[in-house]
């Protein structure tokens, strides 16, 4: 007898075989833990676990049974009829895909009855159907081709001239996929697909019988509906029916890699399928550990930039951002940086120069940055945009449990009971994370939302109870206190959680301070704004809960108490002993898709890769022992002292590999002025950016398709990144940065990034198990992975915290200095889309342009109304910092009082108004909170007059280099 | 923008002593503070901190300066060995 281990059974998270991910059973798997029971198919006996249907039961044992409305990402449907059985003692045919093993089952899966049935059910379908297969684009890869061939379809007796759809017109109104219902079968794929898979229940069967077909939205084109083109329903549909452009355009991929997405820090699995050397679509990854066979609209679509003809190829140089740049050889131009950084730290001392490490790139491209700013230039000035994103997460999660990461896996959510977010809108920043929350908001978890906007969460359909806590921006560390001290006062705390796993001074300091009366939601209502009985009434739910789980995002570090804030999530998470196992927890979602690594890596200026403090003599030594050189015990300066310094004239030089920070980070005219202060500004990125503008020396980079390396996602998940074609321009970006170590006269010699993951883990202890060979055997890896913990750790802290005992930290709210008085009367507060990734520089070269082709101020109608504004108008936004101008929409996600925009397209200057303000602990800036004043203009912003200008003649220069070449 | 170059220090220094200074009294405030500088702040960035001590009018709250007055001295402790 066959003993079937479901290859989707986990003990906490970890998967212990194997699945074929390339094969579809049907239905999806058991319950994990479930009993097994015995079962017969066809005289083969297995077993299997409770709930596992007869369709997947039969698949498990490599016996097919034919189907076309089930599929093993959707519940099973019953409608199509072809997978029916004969099972010993039952009357009928049942459906297999609907019909559960019980033990001692007997099934016949094959016999001249169920042929009968299963021809004249595709007689049925076929005769509605064109064909036209030969010239199908999913000739090849078609279900209902394979089915008619299974089911040995010689005939179809009705003929092909009755009532049928065939002349139905296709909908090609959506860029990436062409919905063509001339070839639908109304299996509901598509429809449940978005019901269950995406959580956004665009698409429905309108009419009845005969009639009935698939329709998005009230019957309206996809672009029109409420469709979020994130490619479940394509990904679903068993015909031609949803079909991506590309296939159409190019025909059936033959050959795929699977990688890894390198956009948000979900970090999607995708299966890069290609003809040739051509990447024809990007197809979401079943065994991708992350994202389990789902994804949105960026992964899934947005890949078109990496062959734009935007794309860098060749190195550039001058010697002055006013000249033409000069395109050179890889050799001339490394030579010609390498001599300039040599030059100024000469004039201008060791400390004179440094560098950014990239969050997109691999961490084995991060690690090797940090590592030719410390060891070749000889300091430590190296950061990385988690500066200006995360790194209050950092610093609050590692005083307060020692460890500067999320606590849990993405999976988690499906045991949480109550979920908070704060300042975090997961349905447009981390979508396939947001799809499955919303998942289990369906099942009946309990929704709490501390956010200034009401975000799209709160319309999940399906909502089981929602609280939204509309606080005012710059107000959070009063809130989270006011929500810790009912849990307090109310004698809603795990003392037991707390009495074992914490610091008992330290929790009795901070029990004594938020037990204070001032902390009361009924004090700090005044604060937040938000109604104090919501605040009780939130902090109940969450600490009552069986598992509370707290999810939080930029709107939480991106403020002058950002670190603050997350040991005030921290102690609250403790306070309630919601940590430590499944369901519960503390959760950073990471905006982009290596932000976790590049930190892992050593980015920030005062830690060695793995979070090793730069004065740990033991650690340093480890790092100056093995990359033969002696290093500063002091920290280095952070992105913000950079630019300080650069304008004060003592910084001079700086290496920027894939971040755009000219665009990305506050006081837009400030950091302008820093980086024209440069003497040598070396910029390494896949186009030129806004920040390349300011260059001297141009690197092309390579996009993710072009490497092989490993990104790090939100859930500490160390996922492969996988060459799928050449680099543009001939070199890896580690190579380059390898080539510049060398030229300096640091000789790097790596062949391929596993030797330097390998590096890697042999001096970063949480790192220490981690190595490629261990990431093709098991696809993922959580850090720490380590002898303790060789396939890693999916939830942290389940015995003790890496310091021992959790430490409850005092958290005091003190308001920003960014106020708003009679001049500034309104607070902006800025954020993402679901169609733009961050700086745009990736989505804004894809037909994602189709969703969101310019930043737009939202104000909430009251605002406008007072300011004679209408929806569209033009409006000059002034802050302490400066101006700028975009259109106005009027939108009652907003609170009076606040506007929002986003920053996704460079000339919209969102930054020009952000100000230099920032977290006290770490100089993460205050994003969140500008106070502006709103009026009505008929032109640009001076600054994006000379924006235009500048970044014309910018342009030009690239061009005429470009033109100059044979 | 800053009127003088080390405002911003100086402000950044306030800034992280009233953070700290929740729950602590002022002594261990300003040691906490002072780590706080020493463990995340650029050598420069020191130098030019505690220069600033030699300023009449410092604009440093009494924390602060007691935080600031403490880095000196240790940074001096480790220069001397």
């Amino acid at each position: 007898m066959i003993e079937h281990f479901d290859p989707r059974r986990q003990t906490n998270g970890v998967d212990f075989s194997k699945a074929d991910f390339s094969k579809d059973y049907g239905t999806p798997a058991a319950r994990p833990g479930a009993a097994s029971v015995s079962v017969e198919i066809d005289g083969v006996r297995l077993s299997v676990p409770e709930g596992t249907s007869v369709l997947r039961a039969a698949a498990l044992a490599d016996i097919s049974i034919p189907k076309l409305c089930a599929t093993d990402s959707l519940e099973a449907f019953g409608s199509c009829r072809l997978c029916a059985v004969e099972i010993e003692g039952r009357r009928g045919l049942p459906a297999s895909c609907t019909t559960p093993v019980v033990e001692g089952m007997k099934v016949t899966t094959q016999n001249a009855r169920l042929a009968k049935l299963r021809r004249g059910v595709m007689e049925l379908y076929i005769s509605d159907h064109p064909l036209d297969c030969l010239t199908c684009p999913a000739n090849g890869d078609c279900e209902l081709q394979d089915m008619a061939g299974s089911v040995g379809l010689r005939e179809v007796r009705y003929g092909f001239e009755g009532e049928n759809h065939l002349a139905e017109q296709k909908d090609t109104s959506n860029p990436y996929f062409t919905f063509d219902p001339s070839k639908c079968i109304v299996c509901s794929r598509c429809v449940r697909a978005c019901e269950e898979v995406q959580g956004t229940f665009a698409l429905t069967i309108d009419g009845r019988g005969f009639d009935s077909k698939v329709a998005a939205g009230q019957d309206e084109a996809f672009m029109d509906s409420d469709c979020v083109s994130c490619g479940a329903c394509v990904q679903a549909c068993p015909t031609a029916t949803l079909m991506d452009n590309s296939v159409i355009d190019h025909g059936v991929p033959d050959r795929s890699v699977v990688t890894t997405c390198a956009y948000c820090g979900v970090g999607c699995s995708f299966e890069a399928q290609m003809k040739g050397d051509k990447l024809v679509r990007m197809v979401p990854y079943k065994g991708g550990d992350a994202n389990h066979g789902h994804s949105c609209v960026k992964g899934r679509f947005a890949f078109g930039y990496a062959s734009h003809p935007d794309r860098l190829t060749t190195p550039m140089i001058r010697d002055s951002i006013d000249q033409p740049w000069r395109e050179a050889s890889w050799e001339e131009a490394i030579g010609f940086a390498a001599q300039r950084l040599k030059a100024i730290q000469a004039e201008h001392g060791r400390e004179s120069i440094g560098g950014i490490t990239s969050s997109r790139c691999t961490n084995e491209e991060t690690y090797l940055v940090q590592k030719l700013i410390r060891a070749a230039f000889g300091n430590n000035n190296t950061d990385t945009c988690a500066r200006v994103c995360h790194s209050p997460t950092g610093y609050g999660l590692k005083t307060t449990m020692g460890e500067s990461a999320g606590t849990q896996t993405f999976d988690s959510v499906m045991k949480a009971d109550a979920i908070i977010v704060i300042g975090a809108n997961p349905t447009d920043a981390h979508p396939v994370f947001g799809s499955m929350m919303r998942k289990r908001l369906r099942q009946g978890a309990k929704l709490i939302v501390a956010d200034p906007r009401r975000i799209d969460l709160l319309k999940t359909p399906h909502l089981n109870e929602a609280q939204h806590l509309p606080l005012r921006p710059g107000t959070n560390v009063a809130l989270v206190n006011a929500l810790a001290h009912v849990v307090i006062t109310e004698g809603l705390e795990d003392t037991g959680f707390v009495a074992r796993r914490c610091d008992t001074d330290a929790y009795q300091r901070w029990r004594a301070f938020i037990s204070e009366p001032r902390h009361s939601p009924e004090a700090s209502e005044m604060i937040t704004g938000v109604p104090s009985e919501a605040v009780r009434r939130a902090a109940r739910t969450y600490a009552t809960a069986p598992n509370g789980a707290i999810y939080y995002g930029l709107g939480v570090t991106e403020h002058s108490q950002g670190s603050t804030m997350v040991m005030g999530i921290a102690n609250l998470a403790m306070a309630t002993g919601n940590i430590g196992r499944e369901g519960v927890g503390v959760n950073p979602l990471r905006g982009q898709n290596n932000v976790q690594g590049s930190c892992d890596m050593g980015s920030f200026p005062h830690e060695l890769p793995g979070y090793q403090h730069v004065a740990d003599p033991i650690a340093r030594g480890r790092f100056e022992a093995r990359w033969g050189v002696a290093l500063d015990d002091e920290p280095g300066l952070r992105i913000p002292n950079m630019f300080d310094a650069a304008i004060e004239g003592t910084f001079k030089a700086l290496y920027v590999q894939g971040e755009d920070i000219a665009q990305s980070d506050p006081n837009t005219q400030h950091v302008e002025a820093a980086l024209r202060s440069l003497d040598c500004l070396i910029v390494q990125d896949i186009f030129l950016n806004e920040t390349a503008k300011f260059a001297h020396v141009l690197l092309p980079g390579s996009s993710f398709l072009e490497k092989d390396g490993t990104f790090t996602n939100a859930e500490r998940r160390i996922n492969r990144v996988r060459k799928v074609t050449p680099p543009v321009a001939g070199k890896q970006d580690w190579e380059v940065t390898q080539d510049l170590a060398n030229a300096l006269g640091y000789p790097m010699n790596y062949a391929h990034p596993s030797e330097i993951m390998d590096e890697i883990a042999a001096l970063a202890p949480s790192f220490a198990g981690v190595s490629y060979e261990k990431l093709e055997q098991y696809g993922s890896l959580q850090w720490p992975c380590n002898d303790a913990n060789p396939r890693g750790m999916p939830t942290m802290h389940a015995i003790d915290f890496p310091i021992g005992l959790g430490r409850f930290a005092i958290t005091e709210y003190v308001a920003t200095e960014e106020r708003t008085n009679r001049r500034f009367p309104l607070l902006l507060t800025t954020g993402r889309i679901l169609s733009q990734y961050n700086v745009g520089a990736q989505t804004r070269r894809t037909h994602n342009q189709h969703w969101h082709d310019e930043d737009v101020l939202e104000l909430h109608p009251s605002d406008a109304e007072v300011r004679g504004v209408s929806d569209g108008d033009w409006l000059g936004i002034t802050s302490r910092s400066g101006q700028t101008v975009l259109r106005a929409r009027l939108s009652e996600r907003m609170q009076p009082g606040v506007v929002y925009t986003t920053f996704h397209h460079p000339g919209s200057g969102a930054n020009v108004i952000t100000t230099d303000n920032s977290d006290w602990a770490t100089n993460c800036p205050e994003y969140k909170v500008t106070a502006v004043q709103v009026e009505k203009v008929s032109q640009p912003s001076a600054w994006q007059q000379r924006f235009s200008a500048f970044d014309q003649t910018q342009k030009n220069h690239l061009e005429s280099a470009r033109q100059e070449t044979p | 923008m800053s009127a003088h170059p080390d405002d911003n220090l100086i402000s950044m220094l306030n800034q992280i002593a009233l953070n700290l200074g929740g729950g602590r009294d002022e002594e261990s405030a300003a040691t906490a503070t002072c780590r706080h500088v020493e463990t995340f702040w650029a050598r420069p960035m020191k130098q030019r901190l505690m220069a600033s001590l030699a300023r009449p009018e410092t604009g440093l709250s009494a924390t602060a300066h007691r935080a600031a007055t403490l880095l000196a001295k240790r940074q001096e402790e480790r220069r001397t060995g």
